[in-house]
């Protein structure tokens, strides 16, 4: 196996260029090292973690910029990621162990594209933007067309993710993120789902309400019909029942090992029914009725 | 063969070859000979191999172990003060914590990276950083029983 | 029940050995640094039905640094085997389970070992698959084992095919008795396959040595029959075998059953090292394990049983298919066993049950942790619930209305000497606060009660010998896995010779020096080698005291040995030093080595005889459940048990909470998945989920008064009994929560909240 360590993003790129299908990038290794032993070994395994400053987290034109090889753990000690993104830093709150947020990456979590992914829903909702570079340019695209497919993403193999950047959410917003697992951050999710809102003025409507779903479809997705089934309405039982169903019909998941599609469909619309309260109940100060 | 690295193990500097695809958990146990750090599940899970990298619990069976190169680490080898136990060994001695003692380093390390961090850990502290630790012997009973022990000696 | 009239007994001395595991020194198999060893390792079949049609390993032989290629072709043509004989060292003919070891190597790195394992091609013929228990005795099935012939004591008109064990309870005439029941209740409970999943995965090294003879390492339960099996699988004689046993890092029965429990790894490396001449060690990869090593099996039980309005027990009837997967295994015994425990431990004059133990094409049955009595106790004390809710009366007091007393026989015990039974259930009851918490919503409180009959096994020898500074060293079989060997096992020889702890040395088991023992499995360490070794302490105890004797001019039993003196009793003043004694005694008797024997007939005869005591045990659980999602959120657990006497409370303690939560992952979480193709579909740890501490209570282990076992002091096996009522546990409190019984493991949140919503909840 050939393996280099690039010291800069254009080296890292024409090496990928070069050995196109053969490489591999490699950041944090928790998902290359496990597919190096089960699965087969790349030809070439290009390791970007001595690229400088690609690990930023700052605040950057009313959002904040992320370097992909932030590690989760950086995230969640972020001041700027607690205080103005709590979706995402819910997220990473809630990913595996400590050792492993201490190793896996942002970047990698993206770029790997599972659809259980941790962060990718939350960033859905959060309406982030990919930076992605290749070695005839950069260009910045919504996470909605990065993601591609299980595994798939605009990156082809010979793009790198070179940054993540996040609109701070409207003020007054509120957001939750909820994992659904049976040893809770320890494993992949079931099911993941974020939803963030702001409340009219009056404090008597959800606005701009956003629902992202992890790991019940070929990619993570919003739930644009149930987000405009809710937003500019006031949450009584009756619509929150209407939007968890909903969401469950915006999904399509699949049967694995971890549990039956039929299944995952039940706790979308029980983890959106619950996202949606706690965003009521925040911005309101009120109980769903 | 291919990389030579540098690190430094436990205040020890080392000089080593590995390929450049092996795990961290196998350049030390098999290369350096640390066999302290367990190896278990390979996939991260566990934690049997859980060693400090630059002040940080990582699992070493999901580090590539060229990024070692120009570290520095812990292992459970280099946790105790000569023969002085740190004091979360010798609580996990003095509470039955050890039955058959596979999971203990990982345990260990995770612990001390954990009381490194803060004197007095809340429940919820402790929780966090033992959560990717997986005893199949003890039912983690006598664990709880150890960290307390060995948080109230440290205060 | 520690008594004051001891020294070191019922004190928490520090565990053997646990210094240098927490420093991290390499005792275990994993760890082992054999000089120019070479790597081994196991190509496993990929079909879990088929035949085997052509090996050919012409390639990978020809790969430079391959030093040995093995396959059946190169074994004696000889099975191995518990209770049918149907395996052989590596397939041969026909693979009956994906993980089915068919070929080896040994090559000079573990990379060409890869290779060369790809490039060894088997030629299959795939053969109809089946995995499923009930369907496998159907006459449609595909046949697992062509000459396994159906077990000798089937009853007779029975239509069944692929059984190899068959099990009956038959007291009184439970048909005519259930006749005259005033309630009724029938059920029928599924328990799924679960991995012992110990964190050290299995090794084997072999060396040939320069003698003829061969040294095999192990990190096995039971290093005798392993030795038993390596020779008569690669055909040397038995004493050109040497099995020694490393530091081993968990096992629970998984390691247990010789040479079954690792599909055949120590004999498969003794072949590997016999070819190439030179040592080899193999080391399993986890994921390979869970595909490939003995389980904890699945099976599916039908339960009715009748009672009175009273809610006096009349009759029960019930069936058990048990999974042993492609080879029989220890699938007969867990089985039986099984079939024994849906009879229960309850006053119940009327009972008849058949047991069916059948191949399919799945992993093997090990002996794991309580074999057959956590999947039996499933369904049987979720099954007295749903008894206790139909009489409408209280759990609590439906169980005490039935617990066997003094003088009573309960199934596999034919009298019962006391019986803690119901201290337990009071005990757990008021621990955990039946009826005085206030639960909340979605809470429920559920009680399970558990027994565990240690059948008939062999004795086991133990020796302790003096050395010339009066410490001792002590030869027992058991291994080194964190129970009575480096807990209880040292106290007994101190206690005995007035010695610390600290002077006691426990030698890991050497097949060339060690007394034969049958493995340390099923609860029976203190047992076996707690008996014996007392007697063999007292043996070299009574030789010291009687050279002391003679210099202290006393008689020996007016001779006591106190912290390493040896003195007149009342008299402390007279005394010699027991280094002294003994190593005068190089001049008198030379060494001073005590022999022990546990006599397991004597003890099963005196059993009858006088009756049996029991280690009874009732838990309880505070659970909440979810109803959205059906998680399930244990509060709190609380474990009681008899356990006898207790020689080392926190060793102790420490079986209980570390079985119960074994059990409480297999009730929330745990199974192995196939596909209908017989694949594991979660090998790894990412999706073969155990507990992890965010998950679990602080289990409380309680040990009540309680009544003398028949081990040493009157210990009570304690290694296993905590497996058995957690899922029954936690299924009776999900029903106390919420009106719903979930009679399928896991109980996961999808099989929960499935049942909530059939039960339209
Ligand atoms: C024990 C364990 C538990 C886990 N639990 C969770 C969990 O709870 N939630 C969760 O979401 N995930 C989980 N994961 C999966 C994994 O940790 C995450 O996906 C992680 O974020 C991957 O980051 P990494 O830096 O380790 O990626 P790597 O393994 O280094 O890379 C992952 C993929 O991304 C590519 N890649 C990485 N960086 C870039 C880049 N900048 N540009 C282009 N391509 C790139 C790599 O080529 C590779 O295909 C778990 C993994 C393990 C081992
Ligand atoms: S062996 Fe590394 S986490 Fe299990
Ligand atoms: S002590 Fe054995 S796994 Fe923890």
């Amino acid at each position: 196996m050939d393996y280099f360590e690039p010291k800069t993003v254009s080296e890292a790129l024409s090496l990928l260029d070069q050995h196109g299908d053969q490489a591999e990038v490699i950041a944090g290794g928790t998902d290359v090292m496990v597919d190096i032993k089960y699965s087969d070994e790349p030809g070439c395994l290009v390791n970007i973690k001595r690229i400088p400053d690609l690990n930023a987290i700052r605040e950057s034109n009313g959002g904040v910029h992320i370097g992909p090889l932030a590690t989760i753990h950086e995230l969640e000690e972020s001041d700027l990621v607690r205080e103005r993104l709590p979706l995402l830093w819910q997220a990473a709150h809630q990913f595996a162990s400590l050792q492993i947020r201490n190793t896996a990456t942002i970047g990698g979590n993206i770029c790997r594209a599972s659809p259980s992914g941790e962060t990718l829903a939350p960033l859905l909702v959060l309406e982030a933007q990919a930076e992605v570079t290749f070695s005839d340019g950069a260009r910045t695209e919504p996470f909605g067309a990065f993601f591609q497919g299980p595994g798939q993403t605009s990156l082809g193999s010979r793009g790198l993710l070179t940054g993540i950047s996040v609109p701070f959410p409207a003020a007054g917003s509120h957001a939750v993120y909820l994992k659904h697992a049976v040893r809770g951050p320890m494993d992949i999710a079931m099911v993941g789902v974020a939803v963030m809102a702001t409340a009219n003025g009056d404090k008597t409507a959800l606005d701009d309400v956003r629902i992202g779903l992890g790991a019940v479809a070929p990619t993570p997705v919003r739930a644009p019909k149930t987000e405009a089934l809710v937003s500019g309405k006031a949450l009584d039982a009756a619509l929150v029942k209407e939007a968890g169903a909903s969401a469950a019909s915006e999904s399509s998941p699949i049967t694995d090992q971890r549990s039956s599609g039929e299944y995952r469909g039940w706790i979308v619309d029980a983890l959106t029914r619950r996202g949606l309260e706690q965003c009521w109940q925040a911005l309101t100060g009120k109980e769903v009725a | 063969m291919g990389l030579e690295i540098k690190l430094t193990v436990n205040g020890n500097t080392h000089t080593a070859e590995l390929e450049p695809s092996t795990a961290l958990v196998d350049f030390l146990r098999d290369t350096l000979g640390y066999k302290g750090v367990k190896l278990c599940c390979n996939t991260g899970e566990c934690g049997a191999c859980t060693i400090i990298m630059d002040g940080k619990p990582v699992n070493s069976c999901v580090v590539l172990g060229a990024d070692a190169a120009g570290a520095d680490l812990v292992t459970v080898e280099g946790i105790a003060d000569g023969d002085e136990l740190h004091p979360v060994q010798q609580a996990f001695i003095d509470t039955g914590a050890v039955q058959c003692g596979y999971c203990t380093p990982g345990f260990i390390v995770s612990l001390k990276a954990l009381l490194d961090r803060t004197k007095s850990p809340t429940a919820e502290d402790v929780e966090e950083a033992i959560s990717g630790n997986i005893c199949r012997c003890t039912g983690y009973t006598k664990i709880f029983d150890a960290v307390d022990l060995a948080a109230k000696r440290m205060s | 029940m520690a008594k004051a009239e001891y020294t070191v007994l019922g004190t928490d001395m520090p565990r053997k050995g646990g210094v240098e595991r927490v420093v991290g020194k390499g005792v275990y198999g994993i760890d082992l640094n054999l000089p120019d060893a070479l790597s081994g390792g196991v190509l496993r079949s990929e079909h879990a039905h088929a035949k085997i049609v052509n090996i050919d390993t012409s390639e990978a032989k020809a790969i430079p640094g391959v030093r040995a290629v093995v396959t059946a072709a190169d074994a004696p043509d000889v099975r191995y085997g518990r209770s049918y004989i149907d395996r052989y060292i590596l397939a041969k003919d026909k693979v009956r389970y994906m993980g089915d070891p068919v070929a080896a190597v040994a090559a000079d790195s573990q990379a060409l070992v890869k290779e060369a394992l790809g490039k060894i091609k088997v030629t299959y013929e795939p053969l109809p698959v089946v995995v499923d228990p009930e369907e496998t005795m159907k006459e449609s099935a595909p046949t697992i084992h062509e000459d396994m012939p159906l077990p000798k004591n089937l009853p007779e008109g029975v239509q069944v095919k692929n059984v190899c064990g068959y099990a009956a309870v038959n007291i009184g005439d439970a048909e005519a008795a259930m006749a005259e029941a005033d309630v009724v209740v029938d059920e029928v409970y599924e328990t799924k396959m679960i991995h012992p999943q110990y964190l050290e995965p299995r090794i084997a090294a072999a060396r040939p040595e320069e003698d003829g003879r061969i040294t095999v390492w192990a990190n096995a339960q039971a290093p005798f029959p392993v030795r038993t099996e390596v020779a008569s699988l690669t055909g040397l004689p038995l004493n050109s075998v040497r099995v020694i046993s490393t530091g081993i890092g968990g096992g629970f029965g998984g390691k247990g059953s010789g040479v079954t429990s690792s599909a055949g790894l120590e004999p498969i490396c003794a072949l590997l090292a016999l070819t190439a001449k030179q040592p080899v060690m193999i080391v399993m990869d986890k994921a390979e394990e869970t595909i490939s090593t003995t389980i904890r099996s699945g099976c599916k039980i039908w339960i009715k049983t009748g009672a009175k309005k009273d809610g006096t027990l009349v009759a029960r009837q019930g069936k058990v298919v048990y999974d042993a997967g492609g080879y029989s295994g220890f699938g007969n015994q867990a089985g039986g066993r099984c079939t024994q425990m849906v009879g229960g431990w309850y006053r119940l004059p009327n009972i008849h049950m058949d047991g069916f133990t059948v191949y399919t094409n799945k992993q093997v049955c090990g002996p794991v942790r309580g074999p057959g009595g956590p999947q039996a106790t499933f369904a049987m004390e979720s099954h007295m619930d749903s008894l206790a809710a139909e009489l409408g009366m209280d759990p609590i007091e439906f169980r005490l209305k039935n617990v066997p007393e003094k003088g009573d026989g309960i199934v596999g015990v034919p009298k019962l000497r006391d019986s803690s039974l119901a201290e337990t259930l009071n005990t757990a009851k008021e621990k955990i606060g039946w009826g005085k918490v206030k639960l909340g919503k979605n809470q429920g409180i559920g009680f399970a009660t558990g027994a565990w009959i240690e059948g008939a096994g062999p004795g086991g020898g133990a020796v302790v010998k003096m050395n010339e500074d009066g410490s001792a060293t002590v030869h027992i079989g058991k291994v080194d896995y964190g129970t009575a060997a480096p807990f209880g096992i040292p106290m007994i020889v101190a206690e005995v010779l007035g010695i610390s702890t600290d002077d006691v040395t426990v030698l890991n088991v050497d097949t060339d020096a060690s007394p034969w023992d049958a493995g340390t499995v099923g609860s029976r360490s203190m047992l076996v080698s707690g008996n014996a070794v007392k007697l063999a302490a007292e043996d070299a105890r009574d030789q010291i005291l009687r050279m002391a004797a003679g210099q202290l001019e006393a008689s020996p039993e007016d001779l006591e040995i106190v912290d390493r003196q040896i003195q007149v009793k009342g008299a402390p003043s007279r005394s010699v030093s027991l280094a002294s004694v003994c190593n005068a005694g190089h001049n008198e008797i030379g060494d001073v080595i005590g022999r022990g024997y546990f006599d397991s007939k004597a003890s099963q005869a005196d059993e009858r005889e006088r009756g049996s005591s029991q280690p009874f045990t009732t838990h309880a659980a505070l659970v909440e459940v979810d109803a959205d999602t059906g998680n399930v959120k244990i509060l709190k657990y609380v474990a009681v048990h008899d356990v006898g006497f207790v020689v080392h409370p926190k060793a102790v303690e420490g079986q209980i909470e570390g079985a119960a939560a074994m059990s409480l992952g297999q009730a929330l979480c745990e199974q192995v998945v196939h596909d209908s193709d017989g694949r594991t579909l979660n090998p790894t740890f990412v999706d073969y989920l155990m507990p992890t501490i965010n998950m679990l209570p602080r289990i409380e282990a309680v040990t009540v008064s309680g009544y003398p076992g028949a081990g040493p002091y009157g210990t009570k096996g304690a290694g296993e009994i905590g497996s058995v009522p957690p899922m029954a546990c936690i299924a009776n409190a999900i029903y106390n929560a919420t009106g719903v019984r979930v009679r399928r493991l896991p109980l996961s949140p999808e099989n929960v909240l499935r049942a909530l919503r059939e039960a339209g909840k």
